[in-house]
């Protein structure tokens, strides 16, 4: 199989998010025990501690789809990138940019902004990426006309997208709710609708090359898919405005529209559905992703798309927000859905040419049910936790600091759920950095 | 579908959706420079990690949206300038401001209070009977 210097490029983009997110586990780890252990000494307060916690939950998604999306497109259009050296400054650029966040936040400088909390030329540097990105993306595109399949296209779009709605958040703006509504634009938009389009290229390639469907059944869907992903992803940032002082027929086209982001998961679990009843063999490279790529599926039906869609129904949605039951779903949207599928993106990528002995498969298997069986235990207690939020201070009006304070056994809970999640995090990237290192020679050979 | 197809629907639907945007975020007045000074002082200090506005932000704290319908602003005033422990620590305080600080926030939370919100915060049972 040809190897494009894209490709190679594409390895050090998802070993920097693989190393992010073995980061990851540890600072939101440290961020839990502080919520249970009074006056836990530490030299990072709570309220930065959670703004890296936050910041990387983002970022390191994002550095890992621009690999992947690097190594997908090229592989698509069967052609090298436009420019290898745009890509290469594009990835020390945005892991700068990125780094200079966590950084300046450890310092206490911040922008105090949830999600985009970095002081605001570090997005300037993830813009000027995503900039670099979409140009290289756009002059590859326009090179290979005649090659342009549908995946290439939708992976390009949603690089656009992420561009497009990053920019106004590199702008101070003094409007309250015009800042409420475009930090959603990132913290929704961005997750549900750019980057389902740009893993959506990761998709397509592994249910092709493993046989789980044809190019000509993915190809026939992907266009109406991906559009359908973005209606329902843009204007289902709508249940987002509910409260923050739009107009009333927001909460209409929230609800409406989160209720159509149900309908591209559905096409895509009935594909894949579709793919598994015909029992492919699968060596354990295939297989250990297949786990990853199932695990995120089952996030995205589950707790994105169904609790989603509960919870954005409006007279819901008013006692349910801002509570508990907003992280829980958080963490099965943002890491259940998004997460698991990048990680099994950089898995593929960087174990490329080497197969996996069964005792590495079994340590990798071991690592995916950690992370599943951590991410339901945090999740579990967090939904129980905003439950009695919305039951006790919302809906009986009790004071919501003696509400708070008998949460402990859940935020203990949710503690432990995170210590093994961690485990399982720190166990994954080691499986992951063990693949780097094996494929090392295969990927600088071709 | 084909690809210029798919170009032109996301187009339209990107320039709908901003379009729509940028009609709904008018504010029901223009905001005072004393809210505006508050509002940089509500983000310097980070207050979004604990406490929430509009019902996004932190957990821990309680959300701030309508917070002088319930307190009076020397009470806010008080709390911000000469802060209490944290529950459930023992020794660590809440973040202390300066008076001027705490006033252009107050200011700024006053602003927020005056923005319709469609009912949010939700109002309990008790009030509600």
């Amino acid at each position: 199989m040809k190897t494009f210097q894209a490709q190679v490029i594409a390895r050090r983009y998802t070993l920097a998010a693989a190393l992010l997110f073995g980061t990851q586990g540890i600072v939101a780890l440290l961020g839990a025990a502080d919520l249970i252990i009074p006056d836990l000494p530490s030299p990072i307060p709570y309220e930065y501690g959670r703004s890296i916690h936050l910041g990387l939950a983002v970022l390191w998604p994002l550095i890992g789809t621009m690999g992947m999306v690097y190594y997908f497109v090229s592989e698509d259009l069967d052609r090298e990138i436009f420019s290898l050296r745009l890509a290469r400054w594009q990835f020390w650029l945005v892991l700068t940019s990125s780094l200079s966040i966590y950084a300046s936040l450890s310092f206490r400088l911040g922008r105090g902004r949830e999600y985009l909390e970095g002081l605001p030329w570090s997005y300037a540097g993830i813009a000027l990426a995503l900039a670099l990105f979409s140009y290289n993306l756009i002059r590859t595109l326009v090179k290979h006309k005649q090659r342009i399949t549908p995946a290439a296209m939708i992976m390009s779009a949603g690089t656009i997208l992420l561009l497009l709605f990053l920019i106004p958040n590199i702008l101070t703006i003094t409007n309250p709710i015009a800042d409420e509504a475009t930090k959603f634009w990132v913290v929704h938009a961005w997750e549900e609708m750019a980057f389902e389009l740009t893993t959506a290229g990761f998709l397509a390639s592994y249910l092709k090359n493993t046989g789980l469907a044809g190019k000509k059944d993915i190809e026939k869907w992907l266009y109406l898919e991906a559009a359908l992903t973005v209606a329902a992803g843009l204007f289902g940032t709508g249940h987002h405005y509910y409260w923050i002082g739009f107009p009333a027929y927001w909460l209409i086209v929230g609800f409406t529209f989160s209720f159509f982001q149900l309908i591209p998961v559905a096409l895509l679990v009935l594909m894949v559905h579709k793919g598994l009843k015909k029992r492919p063999k699968l060596g354990n490279r295939q297989k250990l992703t297949l786990a990853l790529i199932l695990s995120s599926l089952f996030y995205h039906v589950t707790g994105a798309s169904l609790l989603g869609f509960i919870i954005t129904v409006p007279w819901i949605n008013l006692y349910m927000h801002g509570t508990y039951i907003t992280s829980g779903h958080a963490h099965l949207a943002l890491f259940g859905s998004l997460g698991f599928l990048v990680l099994g993106g950089a898995y593929y990528i960087l174990s490329r040419g080497t197969q996996p002995d069964h005792k590495t498969y079994r340590r990798g298997i071991l690592a995916v049910l950690a992370l599943n069986g951590g991410l339901l235990m945090m999740s579990t207690a967090l939904l129980i936790a905003g439950f009695l939020q919305a039951y006790r201070a919302r809906y009986l009006g009790m004071d919501f600091m003696e509400v708070n304070l008998k949460l402990n056994l859940y935020l203990i809970a949710r503690a432990a759920g995170g210590l093994l999640f961690t485990s399982g995090d720190l166990l994954l990237v080691w499986q992951i950095l063990k693949a780097w290192r094996n494929s090392r020679p295969a990927a600088s050979d071709s | 579908m084909r690809l210029r197809t798919f170009a032109w629907i996301i187009l339209l639907l990107v320039g709908a959706f901003l379009g729509a945007n940028i009609t709904s975020w008018k504010l029901p007045y223009t905001m005072p420079e004393n809210a505006r000074e508050g509002k940089t002082v509500w983000q310097k200090n980070n207050c979004i990690s604990c406490h929430a506005l509009f019902g996004n932000g932190g957990y821990v704290g309680n959300d701030l949206t309508k917070l002088l319908e319930r307190r009076s602003e020397d009470e806010v005033l008080n709390y911000l300038t000469d802060p209490p422990v944290m529950r459930p620590n023992r020794e660590h305080l809440h973040p202390a401001l300066e008076t001027a600080d705490a006033e252009a926030l107050i200011s700024y939370l006053k602003f927020l209070g005056d923005i319709p919100t469609l009912g949010w915060p939700p109002e309990p049972r008790e009030v509600r009977e």
